[in-house]
């Protein structure tokens, strides 16, 4: 599964907005040095990320074309939401207490 | 950038309001990439200026001008709108509108849960649907370039996305599998929801965001107040966090003849939910694009698996029923 933003597109949004919306309104000395060593450290993660194979998304490319033709065997939402599930536990895990 | 919006309000709304008017130092409420909100004073009227902003303008919102020519039909037709005041061609530089601004809540988290908005809660079923009733009898006459949506336009938009969602497709595929027998056209405000409506401890008081109206099923327009993530948290109630649906749908058939069964309800709310589920990763390209940069543009493209979730959710509902 790939998905968008990539975990490497997150760091560098928060990059953008660290660098360009909160530093310049620090003036907190402390603050300023510590948020630059924040950035040091995402932009460690962004490079570890970037050394990572890509993700391969053949087979959700192939079952979402299968579904637009109208090929919905039984069985089919139970593996969809499966998927789904797998990936909100990830994007946002909480969410899930909303439906117990 | 205040003093050049200070120096050309004062003439264009002295132009307006067809007098010399002082006005106060306009406030920037909101700026987004392709629309400005200013507060502003003029001898003593408050007012709201939307102005078009430097970036693109989305595909499938009005202008400015036919925003505000749908906010005075609306205002024309009885629904409770702030007042409009006129269309400003331009405005140092870019075309705006004033309208009143009106005082209230419409923050969606805070509407569903503030202890001094309960007597609002309960007021807001039976007003949302009379003043969609009153949204749906404006005649389309009176607005001739709105276009006309249907429910193809969403299968492009996520084509355009070039990403596999099967939830997506799953629910663009119930969709088109079940579609109730189609009603002619009216005028829909496109975004009706709570987060787009004013509201005061005694309930509505403005109905905003017109920048999404189209013509559209009335069921469409009727049943997005139900879509989850418009809920703000409070799932048990259905329409929009503040109350049941049912008496909603009771006065909207009651205003409007039109008979609308709790079925197609159903088949908008999922049809609600594709759409926001797309809606989305259409936002989250304005970021990945460079249109318009923004860290909650870009997590939206993420978060966009929770609505997924609520159309596997409802598909399994519908199809045990």
């Amino acid at each position: 599964m790939s998905e968008r933003p990539t975990a490497q597109e997150l760091c560098e949004a928060i990059l953008e907005f660290l660098g360009g919306e909160i530093l310049p309104t620090l003036t907190d000395q402390r603050l300023r040095f510590r948020t630059l060593v924040a950035m040091n450290a995402l932009g460690i993660v962004h490079r570890e990320l970037a050394a990572l194979p890509p993700e391969d998304d053949a087979e959700q490319r192939e079952l979402a074309r299968r579904i637009r033709l109208g090929d919905v065997p039984p069985g089919t939402l139970g593996r969809v939401k499966a998927d789904v599930e797998a990936r909100l536990r990830i994007a946002s895990p909480r969410y899930l207490e909303r439906y117990e | 950038m205040i003093a050049e919006m200070r120096d050309a309000l004062q003439p264009a709304l002295s132009k307006l309001l067809g007098r010399e008017v002082e006005i106060s130092e306009p406030v920037l409420l909101a700026g987004g990439a392709s629309k400005e909100a200013w507060a502003v004073d003029a001898d003593g009227e408050e007012l709201l200026v939307r102005r078009a902003a430097g970036g693109v303008i989305h595909r499938h919102t009005l202008s400015l001008a036919d925003e505000f020519a749908v906010l005075e039909a609306a205002h024309e037709a009885g629904v409770t709108v702030p007042r409009p005041y006129g269309y400003i061609a331009d405005l140092a530089g870019r075309e705006a509108f004033a309208m009143e601004r009106l005082e209230g809540e419409t923050i969606g988290r805070r509407i569903v849960q503030k202890e001094n908005l309960a007597a609002a809660r309960e007021a807001l079923p039976l007003q949302l649907a009379e003043e969609l009733a009153k949204i749906h009898a404006i005649p389309p006459a009176r607005v001739p370039f709105l276009e006309e949506a249907r429910l193809e336009r969403m299968v492009v938009e996520l084509d355009e996305v070039d990403e596999p969602h099967p939830a997506i497709e799953l629910g663009l595929w119930w969709l088109r599998e079940n579609r109730p027998p189609p009603r002619p056209v009216v005028v829909n405000h496109g975004d009706f929801r709570i987060g787009n409506v004013v509201v005061r401890e005694d309930g509505l008081v403005g109905v905003l965001d017109w920048e999404f109206a189209h013509l559209d099923d009335p069921v469409r327009d009727l049943a997005f107040s139900l879509v989850r993530a418009w809920r703000f948290g409070v799932g048990g109630k259905r329409l929009g966090g503040v109350g049941d649906v049912e008496p909603y749908l009771e006065r909207y058939n009651e205003l409007t003849g039109f008979e609308v069964r709790p079925e197609e309800l159903d088949y908008w709310e999922l049809a609600g939910n594709v759409g926001w589920a797309i809606g989305c990763l259409t936002q989250a390209r304005r970021h990945l694009t460079g249109q318009d940069r923004s860290v909650e543009l870009a997590i939206l493209g993420r978060l966009g698996v929770e609505v997924e979730y609520e159309i596997c959710h409802l598909l399994e509902t519908v199809t045990a029923a």
